[in-house]
Parts: C-alpha cells; structure tokens; sequence
C-alpha cells in the first residue's frame, strides 16, 4: 500500500502567486496513494525540511513528491532530509511547479490545474519507485599514465605528489617526447630541454613513480577503479638494473650510421643507443632491425656477426637473448597522453590522406618541417646549433617557412587548424635571424593565430624587431633548381605572383595523433574522431574526461595543443584523478540499468548501442553447468544511466533503474484524459 | 530437383547433419520436411511451391528441434537473408547450421497446389518481383540452374504501397483502421516471421503492459505499430505474416514501406551479408532530421 | 514571439489540446527550467515527463500518451553532438525518424508530434516550441479519432482541460480513479 506524502511550497510568492497551493494539497489529499499533503511558505528552509522529515515518521510515508522548484534545485536537500528521517532517498521525487508551471504562466486557474496535474503524475510515478541504495565500487588507488612527453610526466608528477603511485609508461626508450627535441619554447625562448629535464629526473626519482620505457600497452581489462592493465616490456637487450650509462657499448657499436629518430633523420646514431644525452633513464636499447648481429641471426647465419658492445660492456648488463616481456599493474584510473607525431607529407599515405608532393619532401633534402628545424637550431643538434641546411651543409641565406601544411587543408585530408604553427614559425624565424644576421626569414602564411598569453606579442616581434618579412599566400610548388630551392607563391595582398630562390625551406605540417591511436582507443574503450584524436566527454565541460569512466586525457592526443595547454590538461587530470582517490569507494547514483535474465535473449543491442561499453555477453548455465545460452549484462560501475538500451531493446528485458518502464507507464497514465 | 536430393542423401551419410529441412510434397502442396533418414531423401522437393521460410525453425526456443542434432537447411535468397539477421543479433552460430541454397525464380501466391505450375503475373508471389539475393552468397552450397527473374505481378507492391501514400491522411487512416481493426492477436504473423524469437515478447509484457492485449482496435493498432517497429530494417519480406495472417491484413505493404524507410533515410537494404549491420542500432552523424525542429 | 500564436486560445473559447512531452533531462527539460526562470510566458497545455536522455525514449510512450487522450506530444532533447550521453540522441533520432514516417503512413498528422533539439541554454526556444505545438495541435482539432479506438464501454467523458479549470480556481480537477 502506498502512503505518499505530498508537500506544496509556496516558494514565498513565486509559486503562491499564481498557484493556489492550499487548493493544490487539498486535491491532492483526496489522490489514492496518498496519505498525507501540506503546503508551506518554504519547503527547502529548515522548518519546512522539519515539517517533512515529521511527516514521513508520524505517517509512515512510502514516499515523498515535492512540489516546488526544479529537481536541478533541490532534489539532493530533500533526499538528504528523507534519508535523516529514515525514509530511503530514492523514495523522494520532486515536482516541478515553479519554472514549468508558476513562472511560466499568467492565469491562475490554469496555473493551478497544470500543478495538479504535474503533481498527481509525480505521485503515479513514486509509487513505483524502488528503495535503491547507491553504487558502491572499490577503487584501486594506483594510476597508469600512457605517454612519458611533457603531458603524462607533468600528469604522472601530480598524482605523485598527491600520495598515490603512478605507473608511467612510455614507448621510446626515454621519456620526454617531443618537447626534448625543441630547441626554444615560445613566447619565452626558454631553453626547452633546460625547463624539461628538471621534471624528468623527478619523475624517474619520484618514489611514487614506477617508469616503464620502451613499453607500450598490451591490453586492458577491467573498469574505473579496478582497471588490470597487461604492459609489453620490449627487448631492451640491456638490463636496466645494472647498467650504469658508462656508453662503452655505444663507443664499441660498428654500426654507426643508422638515422637517428631523436635527429629527425638529420642526424645518426649507432644500433646500441640512447636517444639523446640526458635520456631518462640513461639506459640504451639495442635497435634490434638495424643491429649487424642481428641482421646476421635473421638471414640465419650460425656465428654471430658481432658482439662488440657485449664485450666493451664491463657490467655484462647485455644479453642479446632477451624478449618481450609481460607486466600486468592494477590501477583504478588511466591517463592517456601520447601526444602528436607530425604529418609526414611524401608520395606514401595512409587512407584518407593526400601528401604535398609537389613541396618536395623527401625528394629535396633541403626542404624540411618543423622538428628538422629544432634539431639544427638545438645547440645539443646535429649542426651543435649552427643553422646549415642538409644537402651541403652551407649557412641558408634566405630561408622560407610555409604555414599550413596539412593543416586547414580539408582536400588533403585534414581540415582543422594545427593550433602551434604560427607560434612556432615565428620563433623559428626569430632563431635563425638571431644566428643568421645577413639571413633573409620569409613566412608564407593564411592567418596568424597567436592567441595565447603573450603570444600576439611574440610574432608581432619576429616581424618587427627581427625583421621576418610575412607573406600573405599559399605556395604552389617548391623544387630544387641548381643550387637553389625555387618556391613558388602568391601574395594575396598585392596580389602578385611571388618566385624566391630559396637556400632552405621549412614546412610547418600539421600535428596528427600517434601511430597505434586507434588500437589503444580500442583497448581502452574510448572514440576517437575522424582524424584520430581521441574524444573528450563534453567538449566544454568535460574537456579531460572521456565516455569511458577512469580514463583520462591530456595533452596533443586529443587535439593540437600548446606545451602550456598540455601542462594544464595534465595538472587537470591529477586533480580528477585524486578527487577519484579520495575516498576507498565510488559512490554512483544507481541510475544503472538491470537486465531480467530470464526474458533477455541475448541478441546484444544493447551492447551495440551502450556508449560507455558497460554491456557484455554473459554465458547462462543450469544448475549442473552445463551453458544453455547467454544474456546481456550491465557493469553497474560503468553503466552511467542513459536508457538507451532500453529502448533498443526489442523485448523490454532491461529496466533503467529510477526511470523504469513502470514509473514512466504511470505518469503517462497519469496524464490519463480518457480512460 | 535431384541435386538437392542427392546432396541430402550425402550430407546425412556421412553424417555432416542430422537432418534436412527443407520441403516435401502433401496433398495440398508443398510443406517443410524434416529428413533424417537417408532413404528419405527423395521426399524433398523444390519448386514455385515452396514459399515457407524455414529459417523459423532455427529459432533458439525450438527445443525439440535443436534436439534433433546438427541441421542443413534449404534456403532461398530472402531466407538466407534472415540467417544473416539471426546471426547479426547471436541467435545462431554460423557453425551450427549448413546452408543449402537453391537458385530461385520466385514463388507462387497461392502455393497449395496439388502440382506446380508456373509462374504468371497473376499467380506470382507480388514479393518476388524485383528479388536481390537470386544468388544468395551467404549458403554453403547453391544448388539449381540459374533462373529467370520473376514475372512482374498485375500490380506490384511499390505501386500500391505509392497509391496509398497518394491518398490523403484521413483515407490512409480509414485503410489501416480497418485493416488493424480486423487483427484477432492471434500472433500468427509473430511466430511465422524467422526474426521473431524474444522469450517473452513486448507484448506479453504486463507490468506494465504496453500493448493491450484483447482485440479490440487501440490494442490492436499498437500491436502493429510496435510490429512495424521492431522490424524496420530487419524484414527480410519473405511474405510469411501475411500468408498467415488468417484475416488478410496486407502486412506486405507494410513491410515494403519499412524498406523504403530505411533505403531512403539510411541507403539500407537488408541482405545476407551478416556484416551488413541493421540501420537501427547505428547512427550516422549527418542522419536526415528534417521532421525535427 | 509570432503574433499569430495565441496562447491563450481559452479565452476566445477555442478547444484546448493536451500535449505530453518527453524531455531529456540534462538539456531540454533544464531549457525549460531557463524559461522559467527567464519568466518566459507560454502556453499552459503541455505536460512534461522527464526521462535521462532521449535515447531512453521509447515510440511507446507516444503510443500510450495518444492512447490516453493527448492530442499531441513532443520529443525533446540534446542538440547532435552535445548529448550528455554522448550518442543517445543519434540513436533517438532513426527510431523517431521510423516512428515519425510509419505514423504519417497509417494516416497520424504528423503534426500531432513535435520533435526538437532544446539546449540547456535555449529557453526562449523551449518556450516557441512549446507555443507552436499547442497551436499547431489545436488547429487539427482534437484527436478524437485516436480516442475512438477505444474499446466499447471504456469511453467515459474526459475531466474537462485547462480552460475548464479555470472557473472555480479552489477546486482544482479531481483526478479520475486511476
């Protein structure tokens, strides 16, 4: 039997005004269900919350309808208030009289019919509710950080140091990305690696931090707060215990004219290696494609074609018979952030894609992008920071910079804009002016987008105080002519053809996600967009947090971004991550859909249209195991309430708890004109 | 004819299956056969006859058939297209069942013949007309000659399903009230149709109960609703509902307007290609939208 | 505001339309909250329901409203893109894509049936659409046809709409047993 309580607020005179409450109560007084209903000047004020928490203990009420303002409002104060007085908090709904009915309308008649009915249907409605308890899942307070760049260590260095363990795992042999490759940062031109290295070496001594380099993700089982991750540990050929970074093997290693990735192919580094000097951690790998022993193995042959390193090594830390290894770390959130990789624009594309062949990259070594840039100017570079262009290594005297490359470019493939270029164009034009005084630094470009803190400041100065000549225009094709690079363009401003006799030329291409985005989405149950980046839950309000529950976003994986955008995202992350640690247990509404065993068919709609991956197959058995079919079950730890499933669901076999079929038959029949 | 048969006849000896279904000769036409026996396989039959869509004995609620042990089933182009809806929703696995496709022609409208005849434009199947799947793709055999595509009926069922929409609401109205009107729930068209195999069906539902379920017309027009509903872009218009159908409801009208639905909205055609996901239950982002404001 | 809706159709004596509406929760049913509290007048003869997400609501709904005497109903909820659910809105929009075209073919107004996209900060056009149903509803009259679906005997007078209600405002409408 159900005994409703009913309780009218007048809300002062916003509801009173043109609600009668008194006339409300009063039908509903006479409502079957109902066992008791009042009206008050304020329902929310701690009288009124009084009156009600009363009411519930003196008339044994079932339920509670508050007809007042929004749920948005107030429906937790009055929860909390049934809950203090004993009556379960979900047995409390609200009604909304004010913003659907009293401020909407004039007449007072209609006004107050309208509350009636809106009150009567919550009332339907509450009958059917079920006394549900909130979710509780335990939560493992440990983080996985996917990307060791400038993002996952400032991520990682967050939740450290708000007492949790992170592991990081990173799939080159160092952390620090791309950033360690930069030469200057803009708009300060700090020394990139002097303010990066800093935080590397706190993250690899952190004693919260656990580093996984040369690792990648494996697979990932599991859901927010009790996530199983299974890391590949690739061959090192180096065991990071006792190496002590002597670099004898490197001295040793014949090998030495592979291209170095860390270069950008500018320069070379031999088979045993460490990226760059201040790797962290200071440990090689052995480039097993490229290593002559192991050339030699794969075309079979019985002796081993080399072993120099081995023997220089006196730790004996190196052992050519390694393989892959298998770690699994359980963690309760995961933080993606893999960054970028930049568009290689040659002939060779992948799907979707149209290369710049007619920029010649590739073809003519001395059109390069933007990293090939860092590295020349990086005092640490290939040219120790002398800028000399590749095929002769003669100083450029004029140098172009192209702006757009990729970016903005919906005929190639990608149309959004890359967010970094003209802030990066100009510092390059500044840097190479700074070192080149005689040079001649001129910018092809569409629009200067340097909106950042400082930045507007900073290409407005590479064009006045270094003297960086920018030219409104695309450029149609670039090609080696004799000793020069020819570039053609056009200047939309005076609306001239423009022809330079380059020495160099540097492409700003655009930034995409990294290689294996895709399948490490899929591993983790998050989308990714068309271009790869991986989509953020709420484009404004959500901009760290993904559909899927526990995994987390910072950085260039989700869209071009900045070193101080990464760094907030990162920062954002921890914090999310922490006030997810904070307590041993997840609290969820129990807005959380129920499958009935029995009349589900598993024919997985349900799943198909789940955007969270809360739905899987489960194997039904009989009482002696044997399996006699299988049904749809819903993770109540993942499952985050939409109901879409059930109204997939062809059967009706799964209930939306708190919106279920029967509580919403109900105020549809509330509603009843017509018997 | 006898390649089906001696298929049969191979298939159950060297125990591939346990038993072929597929049709046999009765003394007012055609009817699905159950063969076990070797011998028995000259019992089955193909011919303009043989309407019956005899995926509706894979559905997983068929004990007694299942009991049976491993099945080859003898499919048309428009059956086969329903195993691909039963395997799209895990209803069947793919290795349970061995496919025996026959090359099809069309069938005829009113099949129980004591003989087959051939097929005319008065006595075809309206269906069968415009069929995309006469060389069903999706079997493990495909047997017959290739055959000429169905004749095209006196009126086909685009045309009508055209004149209806011609017509203005209220006569439109009129039709389907009087059609639904004369629905006795008897779910004939539920049972026959090979892609309705829910345990408990929406319309058994009591709590709450959704459907009304005497026969009366407001139950029986959300009945057919929801029918029409459940099947957009699953149909496989095999023309079983409203063969069934014991007071002639012109449910293939119906059942051509889905089509039209989702291969105007979605560019959907229902086929037999199991990857071929059914259009609800998938989205686009750039879906037409146009009834929303 | 067009001139030519007249939201208060009662005064001039005309029929008043009953209108369900299905709402989301996160973007159309806190558009409507923003109405309210941006005062935006409207008329007073929708009903609202509120559901999590569009992707909840189901043809049957509307069936049942129709059923039990709504003359016309709404759907609302979360622009593409922006629904808090991520794709219950994708999904919603096919099933009433169907829904909206199977009903037209079986002879429904489908103007009877508003379907909109209300963000959470679109209350002014909460409140258009809310004004254009009710009067787009009421020029089709009553959907009497639907109510004469029903079964012989179970057809009783409806307690009379908001317009009736207007006379003896301490009265308020006494609820049929339901």
């Amino acid at each position: 039997m159900s005994r409703v309580g009913v309780f009218v607020c007048h809300c002062g005179e916003n509801i009173a005004r043109t609600v009668d409450c008194e006339a409300v109560a009063e039908a509903l007084r006479e409502h079957p269900g109902v066992a008791v209903a009042e009206d008050y000047k304020y329902m929310c004020s701690d009288p009124g919350q009084a009156l009600v928490k009363k009411a519930i203990e003196e008339n044994n009420l079932t339920g509670v309808v508050i007809a007042a303002c929004s749920p948005h409002m107030h429906e937790k104060t009055f929860r909390r208030a049934c809950d203090q007085a004993g009556l379960n908090q979900f047995m409390c709904e609200m009604a909304n009289v004010r913003e659907h009915c009293s401020w909407i309308h004039e007449d007072r008649g209609e006004a107050t019919s309208k509350a009636i009915d809106i009150t009567r249907t919550i009332v339907e409605k509450v009958k059917h509710n079920r006394p549900l308890e909130s979710i509780h899942i335990p939560v493992t307070k440990r983080a996985l950080v996917i990307g060791g760049g400038i993002a996952g260590i400032q991520a990682a260095l967050d939740i450290a140091d708000g007492g949790h363990e992170v592991v990081l795992i990173e799939k080159e042999a160092s952390i620090g990305g791309h950033m360690s490759q930069l030469s200057e940062t803009f708009p300060t031109l700090d020394c990139s690696q002097c303010i990066l290295t800093p935080r590397m070496v706190e993250a690899y001594q952190h004693p919260n931090i656990k580093l996984h380099t040369w690792s990648e993700v494996e697979k990932v089982d599991g859901y927010i707060g009790n996530f199983e991750v299974t890391i590949r540990k690739k061959a090192r050929s180096v065991d990071e215990d006792l190496c002590n970074g002597c670099g004898d093997c490197q001295a040793a290693c014949p090998a030495k004219r592979i291209p170095s990735e860390f270069e950008a192919g500018l320069g070379k580094r031999t088979a045993i290696y460490v990226p760059f000097p201040q790797a962290v951690p200071n440990i090689p790998v052995l480039d097993r494609v490229n290593c002559t022993l192991f050339k030699g193995r794969r075309k079979g042959l019985k002796k081993d074609a080399c072993g120099k390193c081995k023997e220089a090594c006196l730790k004996e830390a190196i052992d050519f018979d390694t393989e892959d290894t298998f770690v699994t770390e359980a963690v309760g959130a995961i933080v993606v952030a893999t960054g970028f990789k930049l568009y290689d624009i040659g002939r060779d594309q992948p799907e979707g894609l149209k290369g710049y062949g007619e920029y010649g990259y590739g073809e003519v070594p001395d059109v390069i992008d933007g990293l090939q840039f860092e590295r020349l100017a990086s005092a640490s570079g290939p040219t120790e920071g002398a800028i000399l262009r590749p095929s002769d290594g003669k100083e450029p005297k004029t140098v172009v910079f192209v702006h757009c490359v990729g970016s903005r470019d919906p005929e190639k493939g990608i149309s959004y804009c890359s967010k970094i270029c003209c802030m990066y164009n100009a510092k390059h034009a500044m840097l190479y002016k700074h070192k080149v005084h005689d040079g001649r630094a001129i910018a092809f470009y569409m629009d200067i987008r340097a909106g950042g803190k400082g930045y507007d400041e900073f290409s407005r100065r590479a064009i006045e105080e270094d003297g960086a000549e920018y030219v409104r225009g695309r450029v149609s094709r670039i090609f080696r002519d004799g000793d020069v690079v020819k570039v053609w363009g056009y200047d939309t401003l005076s609306g001239e053809q423009v022809v330079i006799d380059a020495d160099m030329v540097v492409l700003a291409t655009a930034m995409r996600p990294q290689d294996g985005i895709r399948e490490l989405a899929q591993k983790l149950s998050v989308s990714t967009d068309e271009h790869g980046f991986i989509n953020e839950a709420h484009p404004k309000l959500r901009p760290v947090e993904t559909n899927t529950a526990g995994v987390f976003i910072a950085g260039a994986c989700q869209a071009p971004r900045d070193i101080p955008e990464a760094v907030a995202m990162a920062s954002a992350t921890g914090a999310k991550v922490l006030g997810l640690f904070s307590a041993d247990e997840l609290e969820r509404e129990p807005a959380v859909a129920v499958v009935d065993e029995n009349t589900c068919i598993g024919c997985m709609r349900c799943e198909l249209v789940c955007p969270y991956g809360a739905i899987e197959q489960r194997e039904i058995c009989t009482v002696d195991g044997h399996v006699c079919g299988h049904v749809a079950y819903v993770n109540p730890g993942v499952c985050q309430g939409c109901g879409t499933c059930q109204a997939v669901c062809l059967s009706k076999s799964v209930e939306l708890q708190t919106f279920t079929d029967e509580q919403i038959f109900s105020e549809i029949n509330a509603l009843c004109y017509w018997e | 004819m006898n390649e089906l048969r001696e298929l049969a006849r191979t298939l159950l000896t060297d125990g591939t299956v346990r038993v072929i279904i597929g049709w046999e000769d009765a003394r007012r036409g055609a009817r699905p056969a159950f063969v076990t026996d070797p011998a028995d396989a000259d019992r089955l039959i193909f011919d303009t006859r043989c309407v019956h869509n005899l995926v509706t004995y894979l559905d997983p609620r068929r004990d007694n058939v299942a009991e049976l042990g491993k099945i080859g089933l003898v499919v048309k182009g428009c059956d086969a297209k329903a195993i691909a809806g039963l395997l799209r929703e895990a209803q069947l696995n793919r290795d349970d069942v061995v496919l025996i496709g026959v090359r099809c022609g069309g069938v005829l409208e009113e099949n129980e013949l004591p003989a087959a005849v051939p097929l005319t434009p008065e006595n075809v199947a309206p269906r069968c007309y415009g069929c995309d799947n006469r060389e069903p793709a999706l079997v493990d055999h495909l047997l017959g000659e290739a055959q000429p595509e169905p004749p095209r009926p006196v009126t086909t069922i685009d045309e009508r399903v055209a004149a209806l929409d011609a017509k203005p609401l209220e006569e439109r109205w009129a039709f389907w009230t009087e059609q639904f009107g004369k629905c006795v729930r008897c779910y004939a068209c539920r049972q026959v149709c090979p892609l309705c195999v829910c345990e408990r069906c929406v319309a058994e539902k009591t709590r709450p109960q959704w459907i009304e379920a005497s026969a009366h017309p407001r139950g029986n027009m959300s009945w057919n609703i929801t029918r029409a509903l459940h099947l957009a872009g699953r149909c496989v218009d095999c023309g079983e509902c409203e063969r069934f159908c014991p007071v002639g409801i012109p449910l293939s009208l119906m059942n051509r307007k889905l089509q039209q639905i989702v291969g105007e909205r979605y560019g959907y055609t229902v086929s037999d290609d199991p990857e071929n996901a059914a259009p609800i239950g998938d989205y686009r982002l750039d879906d037409k939208q146009e009834f929303i404001k | 505001m067009s001139d030519s809706i007249d939201i208060n159709g009662a005064a001039a004596g005309l029929f008043e339309p009953r209108i369900t509406a299905f709402v989301c929760n996160w973007c159309t049913y806190t558009g409507a909250d923003l109405a309210g509290t941006s005062r935006l007048h409207m008329a007073s003869n929708v009903r609202i329901i509120r559901l999590p997400c569009t992707g909840r609501i189901d043809p049957l709904f509307i069936i049942k409203a129709f059923e039990r005497g709504a003359d016309g109903v709404i759907v609302s909820g979360c622009h593409p893109a922006d629904c808090h659910y991520t794709s219950g809105n994708y999904h919603a929009r096919r099933r009433f894509a169907v829904f909206h075209d199977i009903m037209e073919f079986i002879g429904v107004d489908p103007r009877r049936m508003t379907f909109s996209w209300v963000s959470a900060s679109e209350g002014a056009k909460w409140r258009d659409v809310v004004n254009e149903a009710v009067t787009n509803v009421r020029a089709l009259g009553p959907f009497a046809a639907y109510r004469a679906l029903a079964p012989e005997g179970a057809g009783r007078a409806a307690p009379a709409g908001p317009s009736a209600a207007a006379v003896p405002a301490s009265a308020g409408a006494k609820a049929e047993a339901s």
